[in-house]
């Protein structure tokens, strides 16, 4: 009797062990998303697009939180454009996305102050804009991109063409 | 107690021990931040005062101050806010580098690496793993006796050949300059100083290079990499270019292409029209030609447009993942310029184009996967579809033929797409030749179909795009006088948002109250189109050109009559373009915003100092304008 207890003693030991090696050495794998970042090209219209890894849900991060964590990779990516040697409408040195948010379907995304340094154009604006609301429109679930700057939903750019107190759809471009 | 008792008990103690070992080793102590580091950078030493070490692993905090310098100074921004997961680090490349709290893995563009440590938190401040972070701000940690050193890396050469041409492109974790330190004809040595490097090595050659050689020398503090390169005879090695700071773009011809074209070779995927074979373009010996190939985004996917003039049959072949390569052979056919090889954005990877034998040019593509294609004749020639979806058992080859019957049966509304008609009834949408799609038009009835509103943009306070001395609102409202009077002579009336150098609605005033200001005068009058007048800018020099932009399906045939006439401006017609424009969009009545011409530009600068040029602009718009209304008459107007 007494050996057998022992023994049982040890092997749930050892089970466990096992168990909790097992669990943490074989997290369960997830498939790598592929993101669609758009950029306009110089001839101020039709785009093009390059493809960016996005790292999978973490253990414990909700839908929302990847979704979140997603928009703001996104706009990174799109604000940040392709490799200086591709010629690209670029957003002016500096910009920053300062905010990602979802709301419904429209995302929001907040955008530092630097994005009001456009060279007086309607070409930089159009294909920075457009770009951007490719790149977040591309994401499942969301159809609409609310520009803010500096936290802020303005009018237009100061000196600028395009509306941006309203959602921007691809419709739009 | 029994010593059954005794033994469980120890043994329970044994496993308590053990438990608390495992948890110790799994949730170790809160990290803080204990050391500091001193680096010399640029002749200047930053002080890193955020650092925590971890199992000998630094990691630095993403408020510290040095770091905000150093990323300052490499052109680098970061993107974290307190109770953020992701860190970004966008660096000069532009390539974003993903950080995540608590996870080892970090992406570096579409890479994924592992860090030495995983990003944690102390209090309310993330902390990188040090090594990793420099490395993807291209500079290495070095030790330089007890002085540390951040030594600026050349992180990458990226050689391309376009025919003889060969290019060279460095990318580097400073501002490069490449230094000749020695030139015979034979070979051409450039230096970065300040630069260190692990590329040593060497390239393989091809075309006008026949070998590349890395070398890295100096010290820890003043490192030189060299890049020598081995000239097939007759190469020319022209002057280094900076496309941008990081980079230097050095470039090796061949003796045929020396004079054939530009310094450097296109790396845009610019603009990109289907291309039209060029009549006539067959060549002499009862060939086809192959006149040209563009690449356009379409969706999530890529159109490849190949433009072929004359009879000819073509065979392709596919082969099998992974090795996703694609080409088609257009037998019976000679290219007209030079081979193409370029890089492009996925799902397609690169593009050649090239004449493989006497009578075959060979289209090749990689791609990025085992993608969707369809392959078919068009009016054009060939047009290769791509899509973003992987698929399987696709065919491996086929063949086919492109020619004039091909061409003839192709053709139709897709290519030559019926004139669209402002009378249509609401309700039908319209579709224009690049395909945007509209809402139905509204049923607009202008108060006064005699009445054109022109806007000459900018004005007053805000003067718009400004270059060497020379505004926009001075060059708009020049033009848009110069339209008046010619649409005045021909019989129309004419009311300008401004007729001097004022702000419409009021000194200062926001954006929108201006735009807004001019949208009022036209809708108030009823008028039967309004035209804004631009001049457009950009941050750099490049981008050159007209543009139409429109917003609403009202505007679409006016646009489309003015563009016709101004694609004969004298530079670049960038055609229609819709947008979310607050003076297109709202005007009631079909509008245009005309972006002449680039004052950024240095050609179309002389341009648009030209008063002779600004005139055949005005006369271009006006001829544009009575297009419109010869072919879409309103009842009561005369036909212009």
């Amino acid at each position: 009797m007494r050996l057998p207890r022992l023994v049982v003693l040890v092997v749930l030991l050892v089970v466990v062990a096992a168990g909790t090696w097992y669990v943490l050495s074989n997290r369960p794998a997830h498939t790598t998303e592929t993101l669609g970042i758009y950029y306009t090209k110089l001839d101020g219209n039709s785009l093009a697009q390059m493809r960016v890894t996005m790292r999978p849900p973490e253990p414990g991060e909700s839908a929302a939180e990847h979704l979140h964590n997603t928009l703001r990779y996104a706009a990174v990516q799109a604000v940040a454009g392709p490799p200086n040697e591709i010629q690209a409408i670029r957003f002016p040195p500096g910009t920053q996305v300062l905010g990602a948010s979802l709301d419904g379907s429209t995302a929001t995304i907040d955008l530092s102050k630097q994005v009001d340094q456009q060279a007086g154009g309607t070409f930089g604006e159009n294909g920075e804009f457009k770009a951007l609301v490719y790149t977040m429109t591309a994401i499942r679930g969301i159809n609409a991109v609310q520009i803010l700057v500096d936290g802020s939903r303005l009018e237009t750019l100061p000196g600028g063409h395009i509306e941006l107190d309203q959602p921007l759809h691809r419709s739009d471009f | 107690m029994s010593w059954i008792s005794r033994s469980t008990v120890r043994i329970s103690k044994l496993v308590a021990l053990l438990l608390l070992a495992v948890a110790a080793a799994l949730l170790p102590l809160p990290a803080r931040a204990d050391s500091s580091i001193a680096a010399l950078y640029g002749g200047r030493t930053l002080r890193f005062t955020h650092v925590s070490t971890q199992s000998g692993t630094a990691a630095i905090g993403v408020n510290d101050p040095g770091l905000a310098t150093l990323l300052r100074a490499t052109g680098a921004v970061l993107t974290w806010r307190p109770g953020e997961r992701y860190v970004l680090v966008t660096n000069s490349v532009p390539v974003v580098i993903s950080f995540a709290i608590g996870d080892r893995r970090y992406d570096v563009g579409p890479i994924a690496l592992q860090a030495n440590t995983a990003p944690f938190l102390i209090g309310d401040e993330a902390y990188l793993p040090m090594r990793e972070l420099l490395r993807s701000l291209d500079l290495a940690l070095h030790q330089d006796g007890s002085v540390a050193v951040l030594q600026p890396q050349l992180s990458s050469l990226d050689v391309r050949q376009q025919g003889e041409r060969v290019t060279l492109l460095a990318h580097g974790g400073a501002v490069l300059h490449a230094r000749i330190v020695q030139q015979t004809p034979a070979t051409i040595t450039y230096a970065f100083d300040g630069v260190g490097t692990t590329l040593t090595g060497s390239r393989p050659p091809g075309g006008a290079v026949r070998s590349i050689a890395i070398a890295s020398s100096g010290t820890v503090r003043a490192p030189v990499t060299t890049v020598t390169i081995s000239l097939s005879p007759g190469a020319i090695a022209q002057a280094p270019a900076n496309p941008s700071g990081h980079d230097v773009l050095l470039t090796i011809d061949g003796p045929v292409s020396a004079n054939a074209g530009p310094a450097a070779p296109s790396y845009a995927a610019g603009a990109s029209p289907t291309p039209e074979p060029e009549p006539g373009a067959q060549t002499a010996g009862g060939l086809a030609a192959v006149t040209g190939v563009t690449v356009q985004q379409s969706g999530d996917g890529i159109d490849v447009a190949i433009a072929v003039s004359g009879d000819a049959s073509y065979e392709w072949h596919r082969l099998r993942e992974p090795d996703n390569r694609f080409w088609v052979d257009i037998k019976n056919s000679q290219m007209q310029g030079a081979p193409i090889e370029q890089n492009e954005a996925s799902p397609l990877l690169s593009l050649r184009v090239r004449q493989v034998d006497p009578t075959t040019v060979r289209i090749a593509l990689s791609l990025a996967g085992p993608k969707d294609m369809t392959l078919a004749p068009s009016a054009t020639g060939l047009a290769i579809t791509i899509g973003a979806q992987d698929v399987s058992d696709e065919p491996r080859s086929g063949t086919g033929t492109v020619g004039s019957v091909i061409a003839a049966a192709a053709a139709g509304p897709a290519v030559t797409p019926a004139p669209l008609d402002e009378t249509a009834s609401s309700g039908t949408g319209s579709t224009d030749s690049s395909g945007w799609k509209f809402g139905p038009r509204s049923n607009y009835l202008a108060n006064n179909p005699r009445l054109i509103v022109i806007d000459p943009g900018h004005g007053g306070s805000d003067i718009g795009t400004m270059h060497g001395g020379v505004s926009e609102a001075q060059l708009t409202l020049d033009m848009a006088k110069r339209l008046r009077d010619l649409l005045v002579a021909q019989g129309w009336q004419v009311k300008m948002t401004r007729e001097t150098d004022v702000d419409v609605y009021q000194p200062n005033d926001s954006a929108r109250d201006e735009l807004q200001a001019r949208v009022d005068v036209a809708n108030k009058v009823g008028a039967r189109m309004f035209v804004s007048i631009h001049v457009n800018g950009f941050i750099n020099s490049g981008p050159y050109g007209t543009t139409t932009y429109i917003s609403k399906p009202d505007d679409v045939a006016l646009a489309r009559a003015i563009e016709r006439h101004l694609a004969a401006d004298g530079t670049k017609d960038d055609g229609i373009v819709k947008s979310h424009l607050y003076v297109t969009l709202h005007t009631k009545m079909p509008a245009a915003l005309v972006e002449t011409a680039f004052l950024s530009n240095p050609s179309d600068y002389a341009l648009l100092t030209s008063a002779a040029w600004r005139q055949k602009v005005a006369q271009e718009i006006a001829d544009g304008i009575g297009q419109y209304a010869r072919e879409y008459p309103v009842t009561g107007q005369p036909s212009q």
